[in-house]
């Protein structure tokens, strides 16, 4: 039974549920289904994605292996398949962050099933270093990029949290990545960004530094040459998409993922 | 000290709790009463990101940001005003630039003190600093330098101390992406509660021994993180409906800090105080529309429907047309609680109240369960089991749940993807033992190995 309130107000004439009014009349089961692919040994692959069921995954890409079908392809053919699946819903609004990382748990199971059954590694879409800055140990916001990153093709070195400024350099240096990531929480720790910026350019390297998080704002990234600001955590893979696509022209990513 | 766990409700009904009145005031700092019939402005602030570069630059901008603060309410005539410094991770690992920071600060509010009148305490938030690179490393040296910030800044010039603890956050940072409802409880419910245990017990034993008043904690590290996660109503980042179970969950948590010696007011960042409130009599901090500067929550007047202090949670230092930051929150806050005292005076606080809990209990199941008739409620799942911090923790989960059924079937609006979160939700507590011992057991097992960062001897275990 409803608590009775001393004030009785009706609702609708003080808010309005945007979310409610917009919501899709499919359900995300019958969105899915509509994007799934034919095959009838990846259709199953796919679907585990989608659920999050890693045995589901793995028993579905054995039985496409041994209907001849070759490991290393299945990891593009099927698991990216499916977690492509899975991205759109996401984009669209049809699902929430946690059916995205448990699918993504399912997809890294299946791919390092397929990596043992076929002896080899796969090739990736790029690589990404991501960290949280110095002093800050606040890292889901980071472990949120990680997955998405990776979800979307992308092989990451994850420096954790509270990662000294000489560390991120000096794997930006062995690694050559396409894109580096910083995330942090509070303001005085995100000042660790711009001495990273610093340090990177003075060595000569432009590679574009996708930062955010709790305090981090879109002024602050823009005073340093290499910043580039991510208001939300699924904008890391679009910007290495973006980098993929158009090159690491910084002006052209802000131009791109900077909102206000 | 003992820890005295909370059965019975400090308020016999949910009608008898304001704001400014709490069934224990306290009596902090320079002539301040905090619940004791009157609201406050509680102001929180950050310093700009290049003064973390020493300790002089550091001092310098506190010592800036107070006198801007006491100025403006001197300026505007605010009768008290609370100041909250929350710790840079500088000023925490070395205890001494906290403590330097409480004197530069307590000095300058003691001198405005002295010349107008204006009754005043300082709160010192210490960081939780108590990890290291790849674990929380919740027992062993780093907690020693906890405890002695703690130490330090009472002795110079903090009148309240708090802390936003991070126990049971790395099982709960892995649960609560993967809607895992037993590895939420576990913890903010179980390790949550254990570790609050032990450091409120230390943190009031130094309150009493310099006659300084222990404030409390918040699940800030658990259960905002989820109410961030969640976001607004259109994203879609986590399900609101699981953003309130984890909210209420935290309530039990929350309280352990009052079980062992805290007397409040709790900290600005907790929107389960409402709850704790109820149980415990404690006054509270609040934070909600004047908090916009930090982030969005979704329930900007409902917060204040009992608040004893109310805060901005936090603003850079900076300037502003209408002064600095920390100028312009506080002069707005001070306004607001001029309002709510009016109501008190006036009697017509209730009024104010039920205004305040009904302009937003229908915008988001959030605001439904936290509006206070049912955050009332959710406080007696909570003191009928007190003695059990898992049933009473999972019985706030439940009880939240069944709140915002009963709200869905009335005006309350949730989306089909929040009910069936709840739904999913529901299953899962109903799903659960009511054996601690065999919950504690499974849980152990099934994150021991999943969660890498888990370390049970962070918890005694």
């Amino acid at each position: 039974m409803e608590v009775k309130y001393l004030i009785d107000i009706d609702p609708s004439g003080i808010l309005v549920r945007y979310n409610v009014q917009m919501e899709k009349e499919m359900t995300p089961e019958e969105a899915a289904e509509e994007l799934y692919p034919k095959d009838s040994l990846i259709y199953p692959v796919a679907k585990a994605i989608f659920e999050g069921e890693e045995d589901d995954v793995v028993e579905g890409l054995q039985k496409a292996i041994d209907s001849g079908k070759d490991p290393i392809a299945l990891i593009n053919d099927s698991l990216m398949v499916g977690m492509g699946v899975v991205s759109k819903l996401y984009d669209d609004g049809v699902i929430f962050l946690p059916n995205v990382m448990m699918s993504a748990d399912a997809m890294l199971e299946g791919i390092d099933f397929l990596k043992q059954k076929a002896g080899k590694a796969p090739e990736v879409k790029g690589k990404v270093v991501c960290h949280v800055a110095e002093g800050d140990v606040h890292d889901i916001g980071k472990n949120i990029v990680v997955a998405l990153l990776r979800a979307n093709g992308y092989d990451v070195i994850d420096l954790g949290r509270d990662v000294p400024v000489d560390e991120v350099i000096e794997t930006v240096e062995k690694e050559s990545p396409l894109m580096l990531t910083g995330t942090a929480l509070m303001t005085t720790t995100m000042y660790a960004f711009k001495e990273i910026n610093d340090k990177l350019m003075e060595k000569g390297y432009r590679i574009p530094f996708a930062c955010g998080g709790g305090a981090v704002n879109q002024d602050f990234v823009s005073q340093y040459e290499l910043g580039v600001y991510g208001e939300e955590a699924s904008d890391a893979p679009k910007m290495a998409d973006f980098i993929k696509a158009h090159g690491d022209n910084i002006v052209k990513l802000r131009e791109k993922f900077h909102k206000h | 000290m003992a820890v005295t766990r909370c059965t019975k409700m400090a308020y016999s009904s949910a009608d008898e709790m304001v704001f400014g009145k709490a069934t224990k005031p306290v009596k902090a700092g320079l002539g301040l009463e905090i619940g004791a019939g009157y609201t406050t402005p509680e102001v929180n602030y950050a310093p700009r990101p290049e003064a973390g570069a020493s300790k002089e630059k550091l001092i310098k901008e506190y010592e800036r940001i107070t006198t801007d603060i006491m100025a403006r309410m001197v300026q505007i005539g605010a009768p008290s005003v609370v100041l909250e410094t929350e710790h840079v991770q500088q000023m925490s690992n070395h205890p001494d630039w906290g403590a330097a920071v409480a004197h530069a600060q307590k000095t300058i509010m003691e001198d405005y003190h002295d010349e107008y009148g204006i009754k005043c305490a300082l709160r010192h938030t210490i960081g939780d600093i108590r990890e290291s690179r790849d674990y929380l490393q919740l027992r062993g040296d780093k907690y020693n330098t906890f405890i002695e910030a703690f130490e330090q800044c009472a002795q110079n010039g903090a009148d309240l101390l708090s802390v936003e603890s991070m126990g049971g956050k790395e099982v709960f940072d892995y649960a609560i992406l993967r809607n895992d409802m037993a590895g939420v409880l576990f913890g903010i419910g179980v390790l949550g509660s254990m570790d609050m245990e032990m450091i409120w017990s230390d943190i009031a034993d130094v309150a009493k021994k310099n006659n300084v008043v222990a404030a409390g904690d918040t699940d800030c590290a658990q259960a905002n993180t989820a109410m961030f996660i969640a976001g607004g109503l259109l994203d879609k980042n986590l399900a609101h409906t699981i953003a309130i179970i984890a909210r209420a969950i935290s309530a039990a948590r929350t309280l352990v800090a009052y079980e062992a010696g805290a007397t409040g007011p709790g900290k600005d960042c907790g929107y389960e105080n409402s709850v704790v409130k109820a149980i415990a009599g404690v006054p509270i901090a609040q934070e909600g529309k004047t908090s916009t500067c930090a982030h969005s929550d979704l329930m900007g007047n409902l917060t204040m429907q009992c608040c004893d202090l109310w805060s901005n949670e936090s603003v850079e230092y900076h300037g502003e047309f209408g002064g600095t930051t920390v100028q312009c929150w506080s002069e707005t806050l001070a306004y607001d609680c001029a309002l709510m005292n009016v109501a008190l005076d006036s009697g017509n606080e209730k009024v104010l109240r039920d205004m305040f809990a009904a302009s937003d209990m229908y915008r988001d199941p959030q605001g439904y369960v936290l509006a206070y008739q049912n955050a009332y409620r959710v406080g007696e799942a909570i003191a009928k089991s007190g003695n059990d911090i898992y049933v009473r923790a999972k019985n706030a989960a439940l009880e939240s749940i069944a709140i915002v059924e009963e709200g869905a079937k009335g005006k309350l609006e949730i989306s089909r993807f929040e009910t069936k979160a709840l739904a999913d939700a529901k299953a899962a507590f109903e799903g659960l033992t009511d054996d601690k011992d065999k919950f504690m057991s499974d849980c152990l097992d099934k994150y021991k190995k999943e969660v890498k960062v888990f370390l049970p001897e962070n918890y005694g275990l």
